[in-house]
């Protein structure tokens, strides 16, 4: 027994030992890189990313780069922080793109200014993002986060039930009053008054489908926080206004069903036909072409003051630590993943938008969009699109901005009492930051 | 019990056990639906296995369903010792400081296991058990909530029993293996089926320890259509997904159901 603990003991050491000189490797040998990463969209999506990582090592052979699927965006945040408290922590890791400030609070990632300086064509890379990805990639001047997979709402309509209503199905509501217009002329009614068709579908428990409401119906396209992420803009003339209407399109012009909308009935309803048009994520394009047996129609989110849609989706972080060859070998994967013709490629695949401005002008990208004209909207509709939430401590505050939402949505408050609570509130929240 | 129930009885339990099979039955029609149909009230045009081909080829479903049983079946071998050993401590013998030992196990069943993710991360870390399935059981070996069930199942056993077996010349091992384990097995089997379907669905904590592909346990798998939110439900794909994960405790329940009914309702457990 004393021969078998020792030999254990023994074998523990040699292989502590056996890790520490992957740090300090002889040239030659290859890094090994681990990286975690959520699937939003289903199924292929994880098979994907790793054939992504065994065609880099193909063309480098000296990194290896490991994928770890971790579930959701939040599982995968979970996952992550449990890994960097517990002195665990990967390379880099695809996280969401509003948990800036989180990882910024855990000390966990590093700026990747030098990295960009240090490239020839750093600058031009950066700038060929479109604005709205890196909206929530810079803190205090510096930049933290490259975009990856990303989506944007959209507004989904079936165009069988828009000819079915006299409507032409080529051309959208493009304001709010014609939203309204034409939601009401797509509820349908049967003999009994029971609706069998709803104008128009909204998740309204999200404050991410509330996002492009606020920036629709702001004076200047302003946002639901400041861009420090220590102040919360929710309570706002426009904000109530913007809610009024929300629950007006349920309330006053019954173009919606009543109460609260949860994100996943919503799609469930336009897929079944019983909603004519959905805001929804451009994720769900893919899904949504493949299994319904109408025609789809994609369309820009009607306009308030102006054009106005939220971004969401998960970015690329770097960790703070891990070593230089790590790190450049890191960079060099980034960099790779990201080129034009591989976004482009990333976002046939997988549904999410392509994020780099030069990819439109690929004839891969624009022989898809000919096959598949409804890709082509959540693209074209960035140049109005803002960051979603994103303050400190977000779960919180997201969590007091939807309890809002909620209760204008089941009349249990009205917009201006539940917006001027949610500020108070979330002012009570953010105080400890500022 | 051994009245026929009278016919309006019987209607009744019909009724409440159709209601209780809609979603399963939902799910079994909709995963053999073609996609497209999903979301749609009919009786399927046509049926298929479509649904169950896309899902087996996106993850190597069998490694993930023979790690689940592996941690499965390692966590209630060990739970089955300690939890014995544990209960028989507090239930026959006396030792100064027992009144507070059962309260501070009774504390621990307040604790939500996943407060305790980040401690138990950094322990496995020491212990270099992280990425193994060892790793995913060892927080799970002892379990508070089964010491306190076999106590009292002990506890209900007359003490007389054991002093004749003692009296017949039995040590501790013995009395344990011949008069308490068999007279308590209804209550073995309860917590055996919590022990199991609690393991078998747990999804965080093995996402958390575990990096590599192949040492996936089943609800991973799992998770890889149920967590997708950005794409919408794939209802078809889903449910083909939750059944093949289901199935194979489906099918034990099934087969032991007698055993299994009578001793959680012998042990007055839910």
């Amino acid at each position: 027994m004393k021969k078998l603990v020792s030999l254990l003991l023994l074998m523990t050491l040699v292989f502590s030992l056996g890790a520490a000189p992957v740090e300090a490797m002889a040239e030659g040998e290859p890094v090994e890189l681990t990286f975690y990463y959520p699937v939003g969209v289903g199924g292929d999506l994880a098979l994907l990313i790793e054939n992504l990582a065994a065609e880099f090592t193909k063309e480098n052979p000296n990194i290896i780069v490991n994928p770890v699927f971790c579930g959701n965006s939040t599982e995968t945040m979970t996952k992550t922080v449990a890994a960097i408290q517990g002195g665990n922590a990967p390379d880099f890791a695809i996280l969401g793109n509003s948990e800036l400030y989180s990882l910024l609070s855990l000390e966990a990632i590093r700026p990747l200014d030098d990295l960009i300086a240090a490239d020839e064509d750093g600058e031009e890379f950066i700038a060929d993002f479109w604005p709205a990805f890196l909206a929530n990639s810079y803190y205090d001047g510096k930049i933290y986060s490259i975009p990856f997979q990303r989506s944007t709402i959209i507004m989904y309509y079936n165009k069988d039930a828009f000819k079915a209503a006299g409507l032409d199905s080529e051309t959208p509501p493009t304001t709010w009053d014609e939203l309204v217009e034409y939601a009401q002329k797509l509820t349908v009614r049967d003999g009994a008054g029971n609706v069998t068709q709803w104008g128009v579908q909204i998740s309204t428990n999200d404050p991410f489908t509330f996002s492009p409401f606020v920036m629709q119906n702001s004076e200047n396209g302003e946002n639901l926080m400041t861009a420090d992420g220590k102040t919360a803009l929710y309570n706002t003339q426009g904000n109530i206004d913007a809610l009024q209407f929300l629950v007006d399109l349920s309330q006053k012009y019954q173009v919606m069903p009543e109460g609260v909308i949860v994100w996943a009935d919503s799609t469930s309803n336009f897929m079944a036909g019983t909603a004519a048009m959905l805001y929804m994520s451009s994720g769900s394009l893919t899904n949504v072409l493949n299994n319904t047996d109408f025609e789809v129609g994609t369309a820009f989110l009607p306009a308030g003051k102006r054009y106005g849609s939220a971004t969401g989706g998960a970015n690329f972080y770097i960790f703070d630590g891990i070593s230089d060859e790590k790190l450049a070998a890191t960079w060099k994967f980034i960099r790779w993943i990201t080129q034009p013709e591989r976004a482009a490629q990333w976002s046939i695949d997988t549904g999410y938008v392509a994020t780099r401005k030069s990819c439109s002008e690929l004839d891969l990208l624009k022989d898809y969009f000919a096959l598949v004209p409804q890709a082509e909207t959540a693209g074209n509709q960035l140049e109005y699109a803002g960051s979603e939430l994103m303050l400190y401590d977000n779960t919180r505050c997201w969590d007091v901005l939807k309890n809002a939402i909620d209760a204008a949505m089941t009349l249990s408050k009205t917009p201006a009492e539940a917006l001027a609570d949610a500020q108070a509130e979330v002012d009570e929240i953010l105080s400890e930051y500022r | 019990m051994k009245n026929k129930p009278s016919l309006w009885m019987r209607a009744l339990l019909i009724a409440v056990s159709l209601v209780w099979a809609v979603p399963l039955l939902w799910a079994v029609v909709t995963a053999l639906k073609p996609a497209k149909e999903s979301m749609l009230l009919n009786w399927p045009s046509s049926l298929t296995l479509e649904n169950f081909q896309i899902v087996f080829q996106s993850a190597p479903f069998l490694q993930y369903g023979l790690n689940t049983v592996l941690i499965v079946a390692g966590i209630l071998a060990i739970q089955l010792v300690t939890v014995t050993l544990g209960a028989y401590a507090l239930a026959c013998i006396d030792f100064r400081g027992k009144p507070l030992a059962v309260a501070l196990i009774m504390v621990q069943i307040i604790i939500p296991a996943d407060v305790l993710i980040l401690p138990n991360y950094i322990t496995l870390r020491q212990l270099s058990l992280l990425d193994t399935l060892v790793g995913v059981m060892v927080p799970f070996f002892a379990s508070s909530m089964g010491l306190l069930l076999l106590r009292g199942a002990y506890k209900g056993i007359p003490v007389a029993i054991a002093d004749a077996a003692k009296i017949d010349g039995a040590n501790v091992w013995q009395t344990l293996l011949h008069v308490y384990i068999p007279s308590t097995r209804a209550t073995y089997v309860a917590f055996a089926i919590c022990s199991v379907s609690t393991h078998w669905n747990n999804f965080l904590w093995p996402m958390i320890v575990i990096n590599s592909v192949e040492k996936r346990p089943l609800t991973v798998g799992l998770s890889l259509f149920a967590k997708a939110s950005e794409s919408g439900p794939m209802w078809a794909k889903v449910t083909a997904a939750t059944l093949i994960v289901m199935l194979p405790l489906y099918v034990l329940f099934c087969s032991f159901q007698k055993v299994f009914v009578s001793s959680l309702v012998r042990s007055g457990i839910k």
